[in-house]
Parts: C-alpha cells; sequence; structure tokens
C-alpha cells in the first residue's frame, strides 16, 4: 500500500510540475505582470534582414532602453518566413502569450484583423499620423480602425543597364509600344529588358493593376471583387507579348535561376519592387555594377504615371497588449529612426527626414540618388486595398502564372483565376460578396 | 482536482484488484513497476506531442474558422464554428485533393520498388564479400541519408536547374536535353532524390537481415554444390523477406508523405500547385494559401491521408501474406 500511495504522490508531483512549466509558459508574455515599481515592458517581434554591416534592431532598441528607462522593449528576431510568422502569431494571440508588437506586411494585415489578432489603437495612432507618409498610413487602416504604424514602403520601379541600353541604342520606353519595340530589339541581341516572374506575380501584377485602380472596395458592408480591370487587361497584355515574342526572361525571382540570369549579363531591365534594391545587388554577384540605374515605370500598362505597390510592411499592436500607448511611443520613436532603417534595407514610410542612399546602392547604382527617386515613386503610388483571404489569392495566381510561361495557360488567365479565388476565399471566411 | 482525486480513487480500486489477485510474487511487481520507469520519458513524450495532437487534430477537424459578425470584416472576429462533416465532405469532393493522392500513389508504386531493388542489391554486393572494406561502402551508401531532406532536395534543385547545372549542361554537351521541371518529368525528378536519399538506408537494413542469417546455411548449401547465385536466390531472399516487408511499408508510409521535395521543387518552378501533395495540401491550407484555409479543413485532409495510407498499407501486407503464403 505505501507503494501506492508513494506511486500516487509521484503522480501528483509530476502533474504539478507540468502546470508550473505550462504557467510559466504564460507568464512569459508580454507586460502582463509589469508591477508598478518597475518598468513597463513591451515585446516587439519582426523579421528584418540584421544583416552584417546594417544596424542591428537590438542595437536600435537598446538605445531606446538607456533613454527611456520607464518602458523596456525586448525585439526578437523571427526566423521564417511572413507566412509561418503570421501563423505562428495566429497561435500565440489565441493562446495569450503574443508580443506586444509585430511585423506585418500590408496585404496581410486585413486578414490578420478578420483573424481577431490585432489591437484597434486608433485612439493612440492620430498623434503620430503626421510622422509618416500617408499612403502607407491607410494601409494600417482596416475598417476604420489603425493597427499600428507603417514602416516601409515598396513601390514599384525600374532597374536597368544603362550602358547595356546604350549600347542597344535604346533608352528606358515612355510608352507600351516602345516597350515592346525595346525589349525585341533587345531580345535579337539576346538581351531581355523586362523579366517575367511568375513568382512574384501575386504582388507585382496586382501592383501594376493597382496603379490605375484598385481590385477590392467595400459599398455598403460587402465586398466588391474585380480583378480583370483595364489595368490587369494592359498587365496581360503587355506581359502576353513580351512571352509570344521570348522578349522577357522567365525565371522566377526567387530561384538561382534569376540570379545568374543577371550575372551573365543577358537580363539587363526588369520591373522591381523598391525594397528589392539591397537583395537585387546581391543577385548581381556585381555584374555591370555602376552602370545600373533606377527610372520610373513608364506609362505601359494605362497606369498614367502612376505606379502600384508590392510589399511594404508596418507594425501592428497585437491583442493582448497591455500597454498600448507605451507600445505605440516606442513603435513611433523605433519607425522613425530612418538611418538606422535605411540600412536594413528599407525604403521607410516615416516622412520625418529624407533618407540618404547608402554608399553600396550609389556605387551599383551609377551614383544615383536612389533613395530620391524611390520616394518620388513613393509619391506617384496608387491606392491599393488588400482583401482578408488575399494569400490564396495570391498562391493561385503563382500557379497560373507559370503555367503561362510554357503556354498551358495565358496570362490574361492569371487574372481571371485572382477572381474566382478572391470570391472563393471571401465566402469561405463567410464575408458577403457583392455579385 | 476532482480529476485527481477520481484518479486516486482508481489506483486504490486497481490496487485492489491487484492485491485480491493471488500468487503474485512481489517481485513481478517491483519487475513491472521498473518497467514502467523505463518507459516514462517515453511514454510521457508520447501521449504529450502524439496521442494529444492526434486527438486535438481529431477534435478540431470538425470546427471551421468563419466570419459571423457581420459587415465586410466580420467585426473582426472569426468563429469556431461547429460544422460536422463539413470539413470531410470538402475534402472528399476536392479535385485538387485526390489529384494529390494520385501523384503521390504513382510516385509510390514507381519509386518504391525501384529503390528497394537497388538497396536489396546494394547490400547482397557489399554481403557477398566481392568487396573488403565493407565499412566504407556501408557509409557511403548510407551518407545521403544522414543530410536532411530539406538540404538534399535543395541541392538537387540547383543539379536540375537547366541555367546554372552541371549535370545539365554536362548532358546537353552529349546531345541529351533534360528539362527536369517539365510537367511529365518533375515527378520523375522528386523520385531520384528520395531514391537517392533513402536507398542507403534500406540497404542498411536489408544488411542487417543478410548478416543475421547463419554462415552455417551456406556452408551446408555448398557442400550440396549450390553455387554463388543459388546461395543468394534460394537461401538469402527468402531470408530477407520480413525484412523487405519492413522496408516496403516505412517507405510507403513515407513516400505517401512526400512532401520536401515538392516544396522545394516551388522554389524553381511556381507551377508545382500548393496542392501538390496532400501533405502540401494540408500544411497550405493551415496557413491559408489555401481556402477554404483555417486548421480544421487542414486537419481534416491529414485524417483522410492517414486513413488513405493506412489502407494502403494494410493491402500490401495482406498481399503479402498471401503470396508467402502460396
Amino acid at each position: 500500500m505505501v507503494s501506492n500511495r508513494k506511486r500516487f504522490m509521484a503522480g501528483l508531483a509530476t502533474i504539478s510540475a507540468l502546470c508550473i512549466a505550462l504557467a510559466g509558459c504564460g507568464g512569459e508574455s508580454s507586460g502582463g505582470d509589469a508591477a508598478s515599481d518597475g518598468p513597463i515592458e513591451i515585446t516587439y517581434m519582426h523579421r528584418l534582414p540584421d544583416s552584417d554591416g546594417m544596424v542591428l534592431v537590438n542595437d536600435i532598441v537598446a538605445r531606446w532602453n538607456e533613454e527611456h528607462p520607464d518602458i523596456h522593449v525586448t525585439a526578437t528576431k523571427f526566423d521564417g518566413n511572413a507566412a509561418d510568422m503570421k501563423q505562428k502569431l495566429e497561435r500565440d494571440v489565441k493562446s495569450g502569450n503574443a508580443p506586444d508588437l509585430a511585423q506585418m506586411g500590408y496585404s496581410e494585415i486585413p486578414e490578420v484583423y478578420v483573424k481577431d489578432m490585432l489591437m484597434d489603437v486608433t485612439e493612440y495612432a492620430s498623434q503620430y499620423e503626421d510622422d509618416f507618409a500617408s499612403g502607407p498610413y491607410s494601409l494600417m487602416q482596416v475598417d476604420g480602425k489603425t493597427f499600428g504604424l507603417p514602416q516601409d514602403t515598396g513601390p514599384l520601379v525600374y532597374f536597368y543597364n544603362k550602358a547595356e541600353f546604350d549600347s542597344l541604342g535604346i533608352s528606358v520606353p515612355q510608352t507600351k509600344d516602345e516597350l515592346i519595340a525595346a525589349a525585341k530589339t533587345a531580345a535579337a541581341q539576346g538581351k531581355y529588358i523586362m523579366s517575367y516572374q511568375a513568382d512574384e506575380v501575386g504582388n507585382m501584377f496586382s501592383g501594376l493593376a493597382g496603379a490605375s485602380g484598385g481590385w477590392y472596395s467595400v459599398e455598403d458592408g460587402e465586398w466588391v471583387v474585380d480583378t480583370e480591370t483595364a489595368g490587369s487587361a494592359a498587365v496581360a497584355d503587355v506581359y502576353q507579348q513580351l512571352l509570344d515574342a521570348g522578349a522577357a526572361t522567365t525565371n522566377p525571382r526567387w530561384d538561382p535561376s534569376f540570379d545568374a540570369s543577371l550575372q551573365d549579363g543577358s537580363l539587363i531591365g526588369t520591373i522591381a519592387a523598391a525594397w528589392e534594391a539591397p537583395l537585387f545587388i546581391d543577385s548581381s554577384g556585381g555584374t555591370g555594377s555602376g552602370d545600373w540605374q533606377v527610372a520610373q515605370i513608364g506609362d505601359w500598362f494605362e497606369n498614367d504615371g502612376k505606379t502600384g505597390p508590392d510589399g511594404g510592411s508596418g507594425v501592428v499592436v497585437l491583442k493582448g497588449c497591455e500597454h498600448p500607448a507605451e507600445a505605440m511611443e516606442f513603435l513611433d520613436w523605433f519607425n522613425t529612426q530612418v538611418a538606422d532603417l535605411v540600412s536594413q534595407g528599407l525604403v521607410v514610410a516615416a516622412s520625418t527626414e529624407p533618407a540618404t542612399t547608402p554608399d553600396s546602392w550609389a556605387e551599383f547604382f551609377g551614383g544615383q540618388d536612389v533613395m530620391a527617386e524611390f520616394a518620388t515613386a513613393n509619391e506617384n503610388m496608387g491606392d491599393f486595398t488588400y482583401m482578408p483571404g488575399y494569400s490564396a489569392v495570391d498562391a493561385a495566381m503563382k500557379e497560373t502564372a507559370a503555367k503561362a510561361v510554357d503556354g498551358s495557360a495565358t496570362v490574361a488567365d492569371i487574372f481571371s483565376v485572382a477572381q474566382t479565388t478572391s470570391v472563393d476565399a471571401l465566402k469561405n471566411l463567410n464575408l458577403p460578396v457583392k455579385e | 482536482m476532482t480529476a485527481t482525486t477520481h484518479s486516486a480513487k482508481a489506483a486504490k480500486a486497481g490496487a485492489g484488484r491487484r492485491a485480491a489477485k493471488p500468487g503474485r510474487s512481489n517481485a513481478t511487481k517491483r519487475a513491472n513497476r521498473y518497467g514502467w520507469a523505463f518507459m516514462a520519458p517515453f511514454a510521457i513524450l508520447f501521449v504529450f506531442v502524439f496521442i494529444l495532437p492526434i486527438i486535438w487534430a481529431i477534435y478540431s477537424s470538425f470546427f471551421r474558422q468563419v466570419a459571423t459578425g457581420g459587415g465586410a470584416y466580420g467585426g473582426g472576429e472569426l468563429v469556431n464554428q461547429f460544422v460536422g462533416v463539413e470539413n470531410f465532405i470538402y475534402v472528399i469532393t476536392s479535385q485538387d485533393f485526390w489529384a494529390g493522392v494520385g501523384r503521390v500513389v504513382v510516385y509510390t508504386v514507381i519509386q518504391v520498388p525501384i529503390m528497394i531493388i537497388i538497396a536489396l542489391v546494394l547490400a547482397m554486393i557489399i554481403d557477398s564479400l566481392v568487396v573488403k572494406h565493407i565499412g566504407g561502402f556501408r557509409l557511403g551508401y548510407f551518407l545521403p541519408y544522414a543530410i536532411p531532406g530539406m538540404v538534399a532536395s535543395i541541392i538537387w534543385v540547383y543539379l536540375y536547374n537547366g541555367q546554372i547545372s552541371p549535370l545539365v549542361k554536362g548532358l546537353a554537351a552529349l546531345g541529351v536535353n533534360v528539362d527536369f521541371f517539365n510537367d511529365n518529368i518533375i515527378l520523375g525528378s522528386m523520385a531520384n532524390i528520395t531514391t537517392w536519399t533513402f536507398t542507403g538506408y534500406n540497404m542498411i537494413i536489408f544488411l542487417a537481415a543478410l548478416q543475421a542469417i547463419p554462415h552455417d546455411l551456406y556452408e551446408a548449401a555448398r557442400i550440396d554444390g549450390a553455387n554463388g547465385w543459388q546461395i543468394a536466390t534460394k537461401i538469402k531472399l527468402p531470408n530477407v523477406r520480413s525484412a523487405a516487408l519492413l522496408a516496403m511499408l516505412l517507405s510507403i508510409v513515407g513516400t505517401i508523405q512526400l512532401f520536401n521535395e515538392p516544396q522545394i521543387m516551388q522554389t524553381s518552378d511556381p507551377g508545382i500547385s500548393k496542392s501538390y501533395t496532400p501533405m502540401m495540401m494540408a500544411m497550405n491550407t493551415s496557413q491559408g494559401t489555401i481556402t477554404p484555409s483555417g486548421d480544421g479543413p487542414a486537419n481534416a485532409i491529414a485524417i483522410v491521408m492517414a486513413l488513405i495510407a493506412g489502407i494502403l498499407a494494410m493491402i500490401y501486407a495482406f498481399a503479402e501474406r498471401k503470396v508467402n503464403q502460396e
């Protein structure tokens, strides 16, 4: 009998140990237990690159902590992609141990809002509104509420190798016809001035089409979806002609073959998001360094001088944050550390001070003031609202885009697939769609 | 607390029953206790990381996250709604799901036998004493298995890449132009990665079985005038049959869950859909890149797939037993 009681006690001890362990997990959460005597604890999760030569996020945060003894911030880097981080945060919010602040792509914000992950911080945000460009600031707003502050933007621009262009006798095209003619001229010499990136269509094509008008809007509380706009048709037409003429590369952007096409000098021009600049320099391996330039995209997609957004993100306040006022105070400070954020490769959303072009970029882009060019693009950016569940639309677009390469689908199919997937995704979330 | 008092009662009741049973020595009881103590580290982890998640997965497969708050954003709140078997109906009627099942079945039917045969042949050669320095060969063949599946896939993606691969360029120099990402070839490209990784592992299973065969059998056979070939086919093969069954079963279960290869190759070929294999479909459903999304539908996919894998493995085991009996 003694042994049985021992066994029972041992079991009890195990259970209580587990309880303590589980409670420990819960206790880690944000600033919940910040007593009045200690500083307020704020946690911040990001996925900024933090590579060599950059001002590390932890160093920026350390400076804040030094200047603000009453608000202590802990930053954590998430090593993984955006989708993984979003999923992790969803679990964390549900279990009540999410960080207070987290990086979130603009296209993901409506989705995570619908998933009940965001805290409405409208009352704290308005005082910081003037510190940021109005376009990105509005992307932090969904359903009439503000959920955080914008960090960086991704206006679409055109990267091209000016020396190669000159030797081919072409210049940056201004119209659709000029673009296609120039692409054909270049292709005849084994050079390409446009790239068709199947893995980027969800961001890039929506951005290019969005330059002339959005896809998603809300009318009387119902979603109005039109992904087959005039802008979409123009994008489809241009790329279809380029593919048919063999006048664009078809390597996916994040595949080594894309880098190879830059390194062997065959790809001499491409539409890219502004944030790609440092990545593009890496991809090129130095080929054509000093010859590249940044230009605004021409009027190729009935965009009338406008450009569209491709990526970019802000920092949101997550549900469960105990000190939203202090979290926002830190966030405003952090997102306006322009020079530090530029070192992380960001085209900042802050408008408090002009960003200077990092030396390594200026060197690659022939001494050009690239940041000024990006700022111009930022000002020309059309508004584009994403819908909740856009990740599924993005995935469906990519798959169709790859088929257009081998001819088993057309570029226009990408936009019709976007339409059906958008409507399906909204319906599956039980959100009203106007048809 | 109610749970603990309840279990205490149960423990006492159990103890009473055991105590009433005559003829069980204290030594046996102690041995049992030690047995459970040794089992505990495994059993506790097994329950927490395996049994409980499975129960949770089954439970949540009957729910779906939907917005009920009204308005374009559903009031910014998703509700976990009980939907009965709706998720399972979605899976079973989904064309994408069955296309994925079709791919892994074709993949399994082609890849597993090839890999098993190569593994068996390699094991036989090493065991036949034709080669000296068994250790080196064993390690060499086994080494690919030591490379994590994701890494192996990344390596092969480079080797398949039409623009930078020495393999593709070498073949092209010989007049063979292969596009490893062609829709008709890509499944074979994936099968090649799996075969490369797991052949050595299966070979080790066979080699262990071969080396467990008593050598008297060979001697007796030689005295009876059997040659090397006859020894291999009449003695060695029948004796590794159970090892082959094990290797086949493990391989079938493994290939049905095909995930690493297509997931990695997607970077180079965005045409590989998010639902290319059922396991990819489950993960992408949970991440929201396939609609309907969320844990409910994702778990339903995983459960249906587990059932299919179980049925296939059972069919194989029964067929194998039938063949053995005849």
